[in-house]
């Protein structure tokens, strides 16, 4: 069953091109209700046991090897399904069955990178999650600029090869690459000097450029301004967390001796990343690269979480991951709506949408309070633990200049709304009607999920314990305290 | 003291050469049937009699996988090395029959189908030559049909692709035999086997292997070695375009295989042989930097055969086991991917001159979306992204190829592939792109079915071998 996580929603996604063109209505449904399945089955079957079956036997074991478990693996998954259900409902675009069809083959293969506990498979799934989302610029982005397509591709593949090449050198090294099942499996031992390095700089490289950190970010501000609003919601709060997600629960676990080797460095990039990625979020007018560039802000933080090695900073890294996700994504999903009835993103020309639109105004506000970690909502309870966990694990400094950028962040967010929703109504700008009732449905699983974290982030924060109680981290983290 | 030349065979000799005898008695009846049949049914019935020939060939040449035997005092080694290389040329050769309706003049049908199947059972004999003799025999069949193959094209380009191969594959030829001379003067002997023994002139030796290997890099067309490629390749008619880009290079490669495994002193085969791979690393990269800038899709395809070939011969680096194993895997999938991606291109191929024009492709996903979305399949493949053959067999490719100390050679590929996935993908770009496309065409006639077939088996065959890639055991040695 647990496959079929992975699977259904790739095979209706390839369904739907057999379906009438008429159709696409029901189409959208049918996908949306996939998706929030998907989300529910997640949920369903997060104690059953793995699932594999056999790849590769020559020149090293591979499977199809599908699990669930306590593990982050499992909320990120949960998130997901979340966020593509809403993102699907509220889908209103030229072409729509074409498009609902990509969006499910994209889910299926994210959910693929979150369930697989098979190096290659994971790296199968992750270059999987490239066609969809080229198809989808290619065939849905404004006129003329097809410039995006071609940079996601070149940076998102070429992490991609690279995480290949390295998955290929493990299993030759190490014989298998069926490694991700447990975190508690220490680092084997055939993995050693220059080796080593090789496969962590693969594996890293490919996480960088995913999730994006500074300065592998130019790729992001593109693609997510060109993505239609539901697929930017989705890449955005999910596709890039496959980077985070990848040092936490792979290379801390696999290769923790690089991994501490090279926390000064990605203390330094997440660092700049927060700060530069504030900065930029506080001057633009196009509301989605606002979204973009906080978005850079926030992962640097998370970043700088995971490097800490600390238990605390850990689970906090995993709330902010699926915080950011379930904000991020709704910010993009209004702000969608926003130019759905405006016909332009730019903050210099909206304002006082929220006279007629106040359903819009409040679902927009509570996501942005959400970013700019309001206590009570799941962003402050992501910031707070990994403040808390940097500052005990012995870096007073980083915790205090992660400061600054937060308090950005409510200067950006609350610009983003003002600009927005707030003011003069504008005369000339097409005024439309409001959400309706169904779409605010579709989109209350987000609000509740922004809720529940924010009130409750502990059994998420949890999952962290695995790996922060697997030896090589347990090791890391004494070692970083010592420091 | 001079003794006559004579070589031992007995029956079970005669056995082994049986499949290459089937597919080339069976040009002769699609000849007759040409000659005896009314004029109507002639095309039909040659395309109907060459691939039962091709199958025949193909069924006959089964057993051989699980009897090796060396016929001929070493002259044709049957096995399994031979067997698979054999069965990918006779499912290439069919289904670039299945494209070989659309020539220049009806009544040349028959005729180049009866060519294609000689030099099938060229390029079959060279999957199981082991003696250069052998060798030099099934190149010469494979090579002579195919010059006249590529003139019968449509475009007035035919006849220079096909004067061009004419002269520079029997230069590549020449060099060849130059090489085998020089081998035999070392050695005192043509076998492969006795290769291995310790050469009377080592400076002898390494020249002859260098020209002979030079001969064959050509045949492969690996750069630098590779400038004839694109012009032969768009001049030539799209049936045999297909059919050179699989069965020229199985026989090749096969030839290149058992040579650079089984014939070489481990002392000396490094050396010897660094270069070869060298060639395999600068193919990645030119190949696919050169298709780039193609806008003809005979052209693109020629330049990246250059470079899929190169990944190829690149597993073999350091001739470990899972390297030819893989190798062979690789070159497999490469068939289906290349001959359907040949294949769409074949069904689109009257509505535009050959359908071969980048700009045939322009909105194919609106206007014909099976089409399109097989296409998409198939460049995928190519451009090695899962969840196809491409994918699994690069993942192999590289794992052979760390393993094996040829780290470079790993980095080389990746870099190529990631090059590749522009020239591919700008492919699916112009199919699928909001704005192209020009309006919407009734579909073609019937005729246009056939291309189907082959379109469908490479598709199920490159999400299959994907997913189940065969690693064939038993494939060594190669030579006795």
């Amino acid at each position: 069953m647990i496959a079929a996580i992975v699977v259904v929603p790739i095979v209706a996604g390839l369904l739907c091109y057999l379906a009438p063109r008429r159709a696409e209505a029901l189409v959208t449904s049918v996908a949306a209700a996939i998706a929030f399945a998907s989300a529910a089955a997640v949920a369903v079957f997060r104690d059953a046991p793995d699932e594999s079956v056999r790849w590769l036997v020559q020149p090293f074991t591979a499977a199809f090897h599908f699990g669930l478990g306590p593990g982050p693996g499992t909320w990120i998954a949960l998130m997901l399904g979340l966020v593509a259900g809403c993102a699907l409902a509220v889908t209103r675009v030229p072409r729509r069955r074409d498009f609902v069809a990509q969006m499910l083959v994209l889910l299926g293969a994210m959910m693929g990178v979150f369930l697989a506990r098979d190096l290659l498979t994971f790296a199968l799934f992750w270059d999987l999650q490239l066609v969809p989302v080229f198809l989808i610029l290619v065939g849905w982005a404004p006129e003329g600029k097809s410039g995006s397509a071609w940079r996601y591709l070149v940076y998102n593949l070429s992490g991609g090869l690279a995480l290949l090449l390295a998955t290929a050198a493990y299993g030759m090294l190490v014989g298998t690459t069926d490694v991700l099942g447990s975190a508690s499996a220490p680092a084997p031992a055939a993995l050693q000097g220059a080796a080593l390095w090789w496969v962590f700089a693969g594996l890293g490289f490919a996480f960088l450029i995913k999730t994006p950190v500074w300065p592998f970010h130019t790729w992001m501000p593109d693609t997510y301004a060109d993505l239609p609003a539901p697929a930017a919601a989705v890449v955005s709060a999910v596709q890039s967390k496959g980077g985070l997600y990848g040092f936490i629960v792979i290379a801390t676990v696999l290769l923790p001796g690089p991994m501490h080797a090279i926390a000064p460095l990605m203390f330094a990039l997440g660092l700049i990343g927060l700060v530069y990625g504030a900065c930029v979020a506080l001057v633009l007018d196009d509301a989605k690269r606002v979204v973009a560039y906080s978005s850079l802000s926030h992962l640097g933080l998370i970043l700088v979480a995971i490097f800490t090695f600390n238990p605390l900073a850990l689970g906090g890294a995993i709330v902010y991951v699926v915080a950011h996700g379930l904000f991020s994504a709704g910010l993009f999903i209004t702000l969608g709506e926003v130019e759905l009835r405006e016909e332009t993103r730019f903050l210099s020309r909206l304002g006082g949408l929220g006279e007629r639109n106040p359903k819009l105004a409040g679902a927009l506000t509570i996501m942005v309070l959400a970013a700019l970690g309001l206590p009570g909502l799941a962003g402050f309870a992501g910031e707070i633990l990994i403040l808390t966990g940097v500052y005990q694990a012995g870096y007073p400094a980083i915790a205090a200049l992660s400061l600054v950028p937060i308090v950005l962040a409510a200067a950006y967010m609350v610009r983003v709304l003002q600009a927005t929703m707030h003011g003069p109504e504008i005369p000339d700008l097409p005024q439309r009607e409001d959400m309706t009732v169904l779409e605010l449905a579709a989109f209350a699983p987000l609000v509740v999920a922004v809720l529940l974290l924010g009130i409750a982030p502990g059994a998420v924060a949890r999952s962290a314990n695995a790996i922060a109680a697997s030896p090589a981290v347990a090791t890391l983290s004494l070692r970083a305290a010592r420091r | 003291m001079t003794q006559p030349l004579t070589i031992p065979y007995t029956g079970a000799d005669w056995a082994t050469v049986v499949p290459m005898f089937a597919v080339a008695v069976a040009a002769l009846v699609v000849l007759l049937a040409d000659l005896l049949l009314p004029r109507a049914a002639r095309r039909g019935a040659a395309l109907v009699l060459g691939i039962a020939g091709l199958a025949l060939g193909g069924i006959l040449a089964v057993p051989g996988y699980w009897t090796p035997h060396a016929a001929f005092s070493g002259g044709f080694v049957e096995g399994a090395f031979a067997c698979v290389f054999q069965e990918i040329i006779v499912v290439a050769a069919i289904m670039s029959l299945l494209l070989a309706t659309h020539l220049a003049r009806d009544d040349q049908v028959p005729g180049a189908i009866a060519l294609m199947l000689w030099s099938a059972a060229g390029a079959m004999l060279m999957a199981g030559a082991a003696n250069l003799m052998t060798i030099f025999l099934g190149l010469e069949l494979l090579s002579l049909a195919l010059y006249c193959l590529c003139g019968l094209g449509r475009r007035p380009s035919s006849r220079e692709s096909a004067l061009k191969y004419l002269i520079l594959s029997s230069t590549a030829s020449a060099f060849m035999l130059f090489g085998m001379a020089f081998l035999f003067g070392a050695t005192g002997s043509v076998t492969l086997a006795a290769l291995l023994e310790p050469a009377a002139s080592p400076m002898l030796f390494a020249l002859g292997c260098g020209l002979f290997l030079i001969g064959l890099v050509f045949k492969l067309s690996l750069a630098p070695f590779h400038v004839w490629t694109p012009d032969v390749y768009e001049g030539a008619p799209l049936a045999v375009t297909a059919f050179m880009s699989v069965v020229t290079k199985a026989g090749a490669l096969a030839v290149l295989a058992r040579f650079a495994y089984a014939a070489l002193p481990a002392a000396v085969s490094p050396a010897i042989l660094l270069p070869v791979w060298i060639v395999a690393g600068i193919s990645m990269i030119v190949g696919n930097a050169a298709a780039l800038a193609q806008t003809d899709m005979k052209r693109l395809l020629a330049y990246s055969g250059i470079a899929q070939l190169g990944y190829i011969v690149a597993a073999f680096a350091g001739t470990t086991t899972f390297g030819l194993q893989f190798g062979i895997f690789y070159f497999g999938a490469y068939a289906f991917m290349n001959l359907g991606a040949f294949a769409v291109i074949g069904l689109l191929s009257r509505e535009h001159d050959e359908g071969s024009h980048l700009a045939a492709f322009d909105g194919l996903g609106h206007r014909r979306p099976a089409a399109a979305a097989a296409m998409t399949l198939f460049l995928l493949a190519l451009a090695g992204l899962p969840p196809t053959a491409g994918f699994t067999g690069k993942v192999l490719i590289l794992a052979s190829s760390v393993s094996a100390g040829f780290l470079w050679l790993a980095v080389l590929l990746i870099v190529g592939t990631a090059i590749s996935a522009y020239v591919y993908l700008k492919i699916v770009r112009v199919m699928y792109a909001r704005a192209g496309g020009a309006p919407s065409r009734p579909s073609s006639s019937p005729a246009a079915l056939l291309p189907w077939v082959g379109i469908c088996v490479s598709a199920v065959a490159t999400v299959a071998l994907g997913l189940h890639p065969i690693v064939l055991p038993g494939i060594l040695p190669l030579v006795k």
